[in-house]
């Protein structure tokens, strides 16, 4: 390519780069790699995993129904975490914006017409916020879904 | 070469007896001796008066009782391949009664007879359970259909001269519907024998594809065929442009689809399916796949001098599936993945899948540091089949493959698999740059190494 994405400093690649990188290098410094005890290591693993789909659904934010119901899950999950209380709280308004998504895409579960039923229900539990969508809408989430996956799987930040 | 199934073996066995006569008779100067060659070799060269052969059999058919079969199979040639697979089912004893039968007929040199006593014949033959081969009944004419093509040509070539009109007789006798209907007396009837079973398939699948199109086609004709049905006044809407907002609608919402597919289609690899399931499946296997990757990523992002330790995933987004990976720091993985893998081959895998089998048994944590140090992992086959299905060409993180039951699947080598049952990733760092997935695995419950 002659340009190369991540030059570019408003394409998703170079979003996604700095705020995974960002991330990263505060989950580094916040933890020594001290235990290597399971639970330990789970942990960081799981929080690497979270910097990773939190970072690619902030570089789309609210653009895309699958980056705001990712947002939205990481969000009501850390809520969770932090205070039990809060939850339902959060709960509540996130619930709100979702049913306003789904109301626009009209009736969960829907007889397309086309006859993929099966395999649209299987690409809705992969989807992140797929429940709520239509064929129409779940393909075209699917694709800028796919796109950020392959970004960020081939980001050039190492692991080193 | 020997046939390999049980027709083969069949037509093999009563061809050998009903082939050496007419070779000995009718062929004095031909091809003698290379008899089992000649049976095979579809250049069968009917050089003498087989003609006389074909007359001969179906004229000596019908005289002789059935009761006579048994007699003249008892002895049998001296190079003849008696029947060995006598634990077929009954036809194949009626074929050897055939082909006795005939042998008898050509012996004897009996009288007249008419093609309908062998169409008689045939159809006795028709009526065995299961099998088809009736090939002493044509003596040597039909043949067992789908499978023996070669035969068939070797049994074919010698009457086509003469008796044609009998043999066709004989064929549109025996059955149309297992020889995919009547068949030509023509020289190339391998070739006529492969047209009708790929006609079929091809048939089936363009109905397949077909359908599709006839689902498309149809609704945007239904679509057309409602215009008129509801008033005579209004205009006939042409096809592909209904006046019914419904059906515009409908058509809009299927064209955005298709153009979201077709969108789909170029980011998905192997997306060269027709079928828009097919399609969809592909692309839900993708979606699978690079969530799986960035899992495995964010693992190897671990980093640093973690050395390994095992790591239960989450247990409710795999629905219940215990995927136990290791990643290795990069570091460590990188030399790993570089080093002396290539030179792992199958002993010391199933060495190392013994020692990590009595690891995993006393201690999870020293199995997987076991592992990490030969920059293994563990993932559940149904996982790994996933990757390795998913995509075919290089890709950054390389996953090993394990089971999550007791029994490992092992395999280190990142560059070239010494078994092709298994497939074999290792985790590298996205830096690397040269992952590459190899084999597939092709059982996916299987665990053992061949």
């Amino acid at each position: 390519m002659n340009n190369p994405h991540h030059l570019n400093p408003t394409s998703l690649k170079s979003r996604f780069t700095t705020r995974f990188l960002r991330a990263l290098t505060k989950i580094r410094a916040q933890k020594p790699i001290s235990s290597s005890s399971p639970t330990e290591i789970f942990r960081r693993y799981r929080r690497i995993k979270v910097a990773a789909d939190k970072s690619m659904a902030y570089s789309v934010r609210s653009r895309r129904i699958w980056s705001r119901a990712m947002l939205w899950k990481l969000r009501s999950r850390s809520y969770r975490r932090q205070d039990p209380c809060s939850g339902r709280r959060s709960g509540k308004t996130n619930q709100a914006i979702m049913k306003k998504s789904s109301n626009e895409n009209t009736t969960t579960r829907r007889e397309d017409g086309v006859g993929f039923v099966e395999e649209a229900d299987e690409l809705r539990q992969l989807v992140p916020g797929g429940e709520t969508m239509n064929l129409c809408n779940l393909l075209d989430e699917t694709a800028h879904y796919i796109k950020c996956l392959t970004t960020q799987l081939f980001s050039p930040i190492g692991k080193g | 070469m020997q046939p390999c199934s049980r027709e083969m073996q069949a037509m093999n066995s009563l061809l050998s007896p009903t082939q050496q006569i007419p070779l000995q008779d009718l062929q004095p100067n031909g091809n003698s001796g290379t008899h089992q060659a000649q049976i095979h070799n579809p250049q069968f060269d009917p050089t003498s008066s087989h003609d006389d052969f074909l007359d001969q059999m179906l004229s000596t058919l019908p005289s002789c009782p059935w009761s006579d079969l048994k007699s003249p199979w008892d002895p049998p040639k001296s190079d003849e391949t008696p029947p060995s697979n006598h634990d077929n089912n009954v036809g194949f004893h009626y074929d050897e009664i055939l082909a006795s039968k005939l042998r008898q007929h050509q012996i004897n040199g009996g009288g007249g007879g008419t093609t309908a006593a062998m169409k008689m014949m045939m159809q006795q033959q028709m009526m065995l359970p299961g099998r088809l081969i009736a090939a002493a009944g044509g003596g040597g004419l039909t043949m067992p259909l789908h499978n023996d093509i070669v035969d068939g040509s070797s049994f074919k070539s010698p009457n086509q001269q003469g008796g044609e009109g009998s043999v066709q007789a004989l064929y549109n006798g025996f059955g149309a519907g297992s020889l995919h209907g009547t068949n030509n007396q023509s020289p190339n009837q391998p070739q006529h024998f492969h047209h009708p079973q790929g006609g079929n398939m091809q048939t089936q699948s363009f109905g397949a594809t077909a359908g599709t199109v006839m689902n498309q086609s149809q609704a945007s004709g239904s679509t057309t065929g409602g215009a008129p049905a509801q008033l005579k006044q209004r205009v006939r809407a042409r096809r592909g442009q209904a006046t019914d907002p419904h059906s515009i609608a409908e058509r809009l919402r299927r064209e955005r689809i298709a153009e979201r597919m077709k969108a789909l289609q170029e980011l998905v690899p192997n997306a060269n399916k027709t079928d828009k399931a097919s399609m969809l499946d592909e692309i839900i296997d993708y979606v699978k796949f690079l969530q799986l990757q960035v899992k495995v990523l964010s693992m190897s992002r671990l980093g640093g001098a973690a050395a390994v330790a095992p790591l239960v995933a989450d247990m409710p987004s795999e629905g219940g599936d215990c995927v136990q990976t290791t990643a290795g720091g990069g570091g460590s993985l990188q030399r790993n993945s570089n080093g002396n893998q290539p030179s792992a081959n199958n002993d010391s895998l199933t060495v190392t899948e013994h020692q990590v089998a009595k690891l995993m048994e006393e201690d999870m944590g020293s199995a997987m540091q076991y592992l990490q140090g030969k920059g293994l992992c563990l993932m559940p086959i149904s996982l790994a089949t996933a990757i390795s299905t998913a995509t075919c060409h290089s890709r950054n993180p390389m996953i090993n493959k394990g089971s999550s039951s007791n029994h490992p699947l092992l395999q280190s080598n990142g560059d070239g698999p010494s078994s092709p049952s298994m497939s074999v990733l290792t985790v590298q760092s996205a830096t690397m740059g040269n992952g590459g997935l190899d084999g597939s695995a092709k059982d996916a419950a299987s665990v053992s190494k061949p």
